[in-house]
């Protein structure tokens, strides 16, 4: 999956500091965890020689702009639409146990898992239960996902 | 002009036996559009554990050449990601890999799952769905 | 004005009940539950068969007469594929073996036929998927894997789901096994539960647990920890409803063995209580097991002689491609694609008919195409699922074509 080594190797490395950060890095990092654009950086934009890595980068860094607040990312390429995650998120279990935790669709709207033509979305992602005070650092997605669609960074 | 020496010097050939597996991405997209170019590339594979490539001086993504004793195809050779069992190479069922099943059987149930194929580097193109079966 | 319906996909034969589909102005929008399977299905293949004689277009009424021709005039005519349509369509296939003095036969030929064949004889015990997610605590996936075949079969019914007996999760209640050749996505899953066994061996890694389940330590010709053999056993033996989904990776080991599985069951059930499912792939290939079954007592390879029915490998579909049939009719299935590559070599030298919706690879070679709707999108009737349950299919939309069921009634008028 992306790493932060990716993103950077992309990136001017001239530490120009024009986008605000004090390094090419720090910028990487803020791409990663989807707090900054690639866009904000304006040596990328305008100048003609990192066209190839401007096209990279947007390419790898879509599902992070996709990202919700969580850090949930869906490769949807990877997604086989197989419901696991689904059926083993266990906020989906407890918002609509005699649907999604009966291994059927969902029958309402609270859960975080949908299949939507062939490939899982996200919504409600605040009831994950990695985001709020009392996270934890819930895995019940990931792990049955038999494609590795799941990731959260 | 250079004499291309490298078209008399035979590439070594090694006996191998090819498991078929399914894989959903390949029979979606195959079951929108069978005579696609998608379907092509995601069908004519063979996955090959990577150490037994290298002991078969196979380079990932090359194309190999398949015999068996009733047919032959060009696919492309690339390396599991997993520690495979010795002698097996992995193919989606597909044409491609029906194209090198023995219909003789005894019980009317070809060995689709046990292709025992002799495979060899080649710098062949692989074969269109069009090339495997020619009118 | 769009509308929402339920539907039962028929993408593989799980057939799920539970997808939701919008349609507004007879044109499917979006479909919610279903895998990408089940969305390709949905949404139908790019490239529609068109009504041909020899390649060219030809009315829809003359492709019927010209195919009802040809199969009067066979001495031997073959009808297969079937496992792409409904069991009306499969009655109707029936019908015009008889009619024909002709041989019928589908992909389950060379595919889960034997299997299904113990259950329906009585000689290995099976169960409904409902009864797995309600009650299974031990499932074994043999040569299978339902991640890549089967997309929701573990998330909808054997793995995940909470169920009646089963409502602390997977983790705790379930457990998942894998006998497999390589770590396939499904075995993967089945993290620890996984053994990987040299290819061909299943009968032999089978014996090797009868062995173990009754206390003996079982002696293999492969390099195998005799320890996780025995863990294994005492993992199924402890099972309260166990139950094995037998994939194609293990029938075609064990073919010549056949009766291993009902031994295995037997074995297994001194201690528990198991079933078996076959891992049946197109929607309805069971349907046409059940179906032939009902009418003729075989579940395949039939010849009609003087109207009564005989079966045997002689009038399987790939001895019949090979040598004697004289001209072919194919109902949803690609032979030249799933059939060995040989095979197609004759298939272009005789008379051949192809009712499908979609152009493959075999309309290269049909003389005759017939376009016909795509089951459970165009045209509804009844199914039978890969646990034997028969499941009521609707169509969705309003399509341009017949039913195969349809074709194949009017094919019997003409030929009659
Ligand atoms: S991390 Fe846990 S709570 Fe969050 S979406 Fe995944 S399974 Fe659900
Ligand atoms: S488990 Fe993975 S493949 Fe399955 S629906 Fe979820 S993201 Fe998609
Ligand atoms: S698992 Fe099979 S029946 Fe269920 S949605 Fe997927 S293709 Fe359709």
């Amino acid at each position: 999956m992306t790493n932060i080594m990716e993103i950077y190797q992309l990136l001017p490395k001239t530490n120009c500091k024009e986008c605000g950060e004090s390094t090419c890095m720090a910028f990487a990092v803020a791409l990663l965890s989807g707090t900054r654009r690639f866009t904000e950086c304006p040596p990328l934009v305008k100048e003609g020689k990192y066209i190839d890595s401007k096209q990279k980068l947007e390419k790898i860094l879509k599902p992070i702009e996709g990202a919700e607040e969580t850090g949930l990312i869906i490769h949807e390429e990877l997604c086989s639409g197989c419901g696991n995650c689904v059926v083993a998120c266990p906020v989906d279990v407890a918002n609509d146990p005699h649907g999604s935790g009966r291994g059927t669709g969902p029958t309402n709207d609270k859960v975080i898992f949908k299949v939507v033509d062939g490939k899982v979305k996200a919504a409600n992602v605040k009831e994950c239960r990695r985001f709020g005070k009392d996270k934890i650092l819930c895995r019940a997605c990931i792990d049955p996902c038999p494609t590795e669609a799941i990731e959260f960074v | 002009m250079a004499l291309d020496v490298s078209k008399f010097i035979k590439a070594p050939e090694y006996g191998i036996t090819i498991v078929t597996y399914r894989d959903v991405f390949q029979s979606s997209v195959c079951d929108e559009d069978r005579n696609g170019k998608e379907c092509e590339r995601l069908s004519a594979v063979i996955v090959l554990d990577a150490t037994e490539m290298k002991r078969m001086g196979i380079q990932d993504g090359v194309n190999v050449r398949l015999t068996s004793k009733c047919g032959s195809i060009v696919v492309r050779a690339v390396s599991s990601p997993r520690e495979e069992q010795k002698g097996i190479g992995f193919m989606v069922n597909s044409p491609w890999s029906n194209a090198l099943v023995y219909d003789e059987t005894t019980d009317g149930i070809p060995e689709f799952k046990n292709i025992k194929v002799k495979i060899k580097v080649t710098n062949e193109e692989i074969m269109s769905h069009r090339e495997l079966f020619p009118l | 004005m769009t509308e929402m319906v339920t539907w039962t996909c028929t993408g593989c034969a799980l057939l799920c009940e539970d997808i939701q589909v919008s349609i507004s102005d007879n044109r499917i929008e979006h479909v919610e539950n279903a895998c990408m399977k089940g969305k390709a299905r949905v949404f139908g293949c790019k490239e529609q068969a068109v009504p041909t004689i020899h390649g060219d277009k030809a009315d829809i009424d003359d492709v019927i007469k010209d195919a009802a021709r040809i199969l009067r005039d066979a001495k031997n005519p073959l009808l297969y594929g079937w496992s792409n349509s409904t069991n009306e369509a499969h009655i109707a296939g029936i019908e015009l073996a008889r009619t024909l003095g002709g041989i019928i036969d589908s992909t389950s030929s060379f595919c889960q036929g034997i299997t299904v064949n113990e259950i329906l004889s009585g000689s290995v015990p099976s169960c409904t998927l409902e009864e797995v997610r309600e009650k299974a605590d031990v499932i074994v996936f043999w040569g299978a894997d339902p991640m890549s075949s089967h997309p929701r079969h573990m998330s909808k019914y054997s793995y995940f789901p909470r169920g009646e007996l089963r409502q602390r999760g997977y983790e705790e209640d379930r457990t998942a096994i894998s006998i497999d050749v390589w770590q396939s996505r499904t075995a993967k899953i089945c993290k620890n539960g996984f053994h990987r066994i040299p290819p061909g061996k299943d009968a032999e890694f089978m014996r090797g647990l009868i062995e173990a389940l009754s206390g003996r330590v079982p002696k293999l010709s492969f390099d195998y920890d005799v320890k996780r053999i025995l863990e294994l056993a005492a993992t199924l033996k402890k099972a309260e409803f166990g139950v094995l989904f037998a994939g194609l990776g293990l029938i075609y080991s064990i073919k010549e063995d056949i009766t291993l599985l009902s031994e295995f069951t037997a074995a297994l059930n001194q201690f528990s209580h198991y079933s078996l499912i076959p891992m049946a792939g197109h929607f309805n290939m069971r349907g046409f097991n059940h179906t032939l079954h009902e009418k003729t007592g075989h579940i395949y390879r039939v010849k009609f002689v003087d109207g009564k029915a005989i079966s045997g490998v002689e009038y399987s579909v790939i001895e019949q491609m090979k040598r004697n049939a004289d001209a072919v009719l194919v109902v949803g299935s690609d032979p030249l694609a799933s059939l060995p590559g040989s095979i197609s070599k004759r298939l272009k030298d005789i008379p051949l008919i192809l009712i499908d919706p979609c152009m493959n690879l075999t309309s290269r070679v049909a003389d005759v195409t017939i376009p016909c709707s795509t089951s459970g999108i165009e045209a509804g009737g009844t199914a039978v699922r890969m646990d034997g349950k028969t499941m009521d299919i609707h169509a969705l939309v309003q399509g341009n074509n017949m039913s195969d069921e349809k074709i194949i009634e009017r094919i019997i008028e003409e030929v009659g």
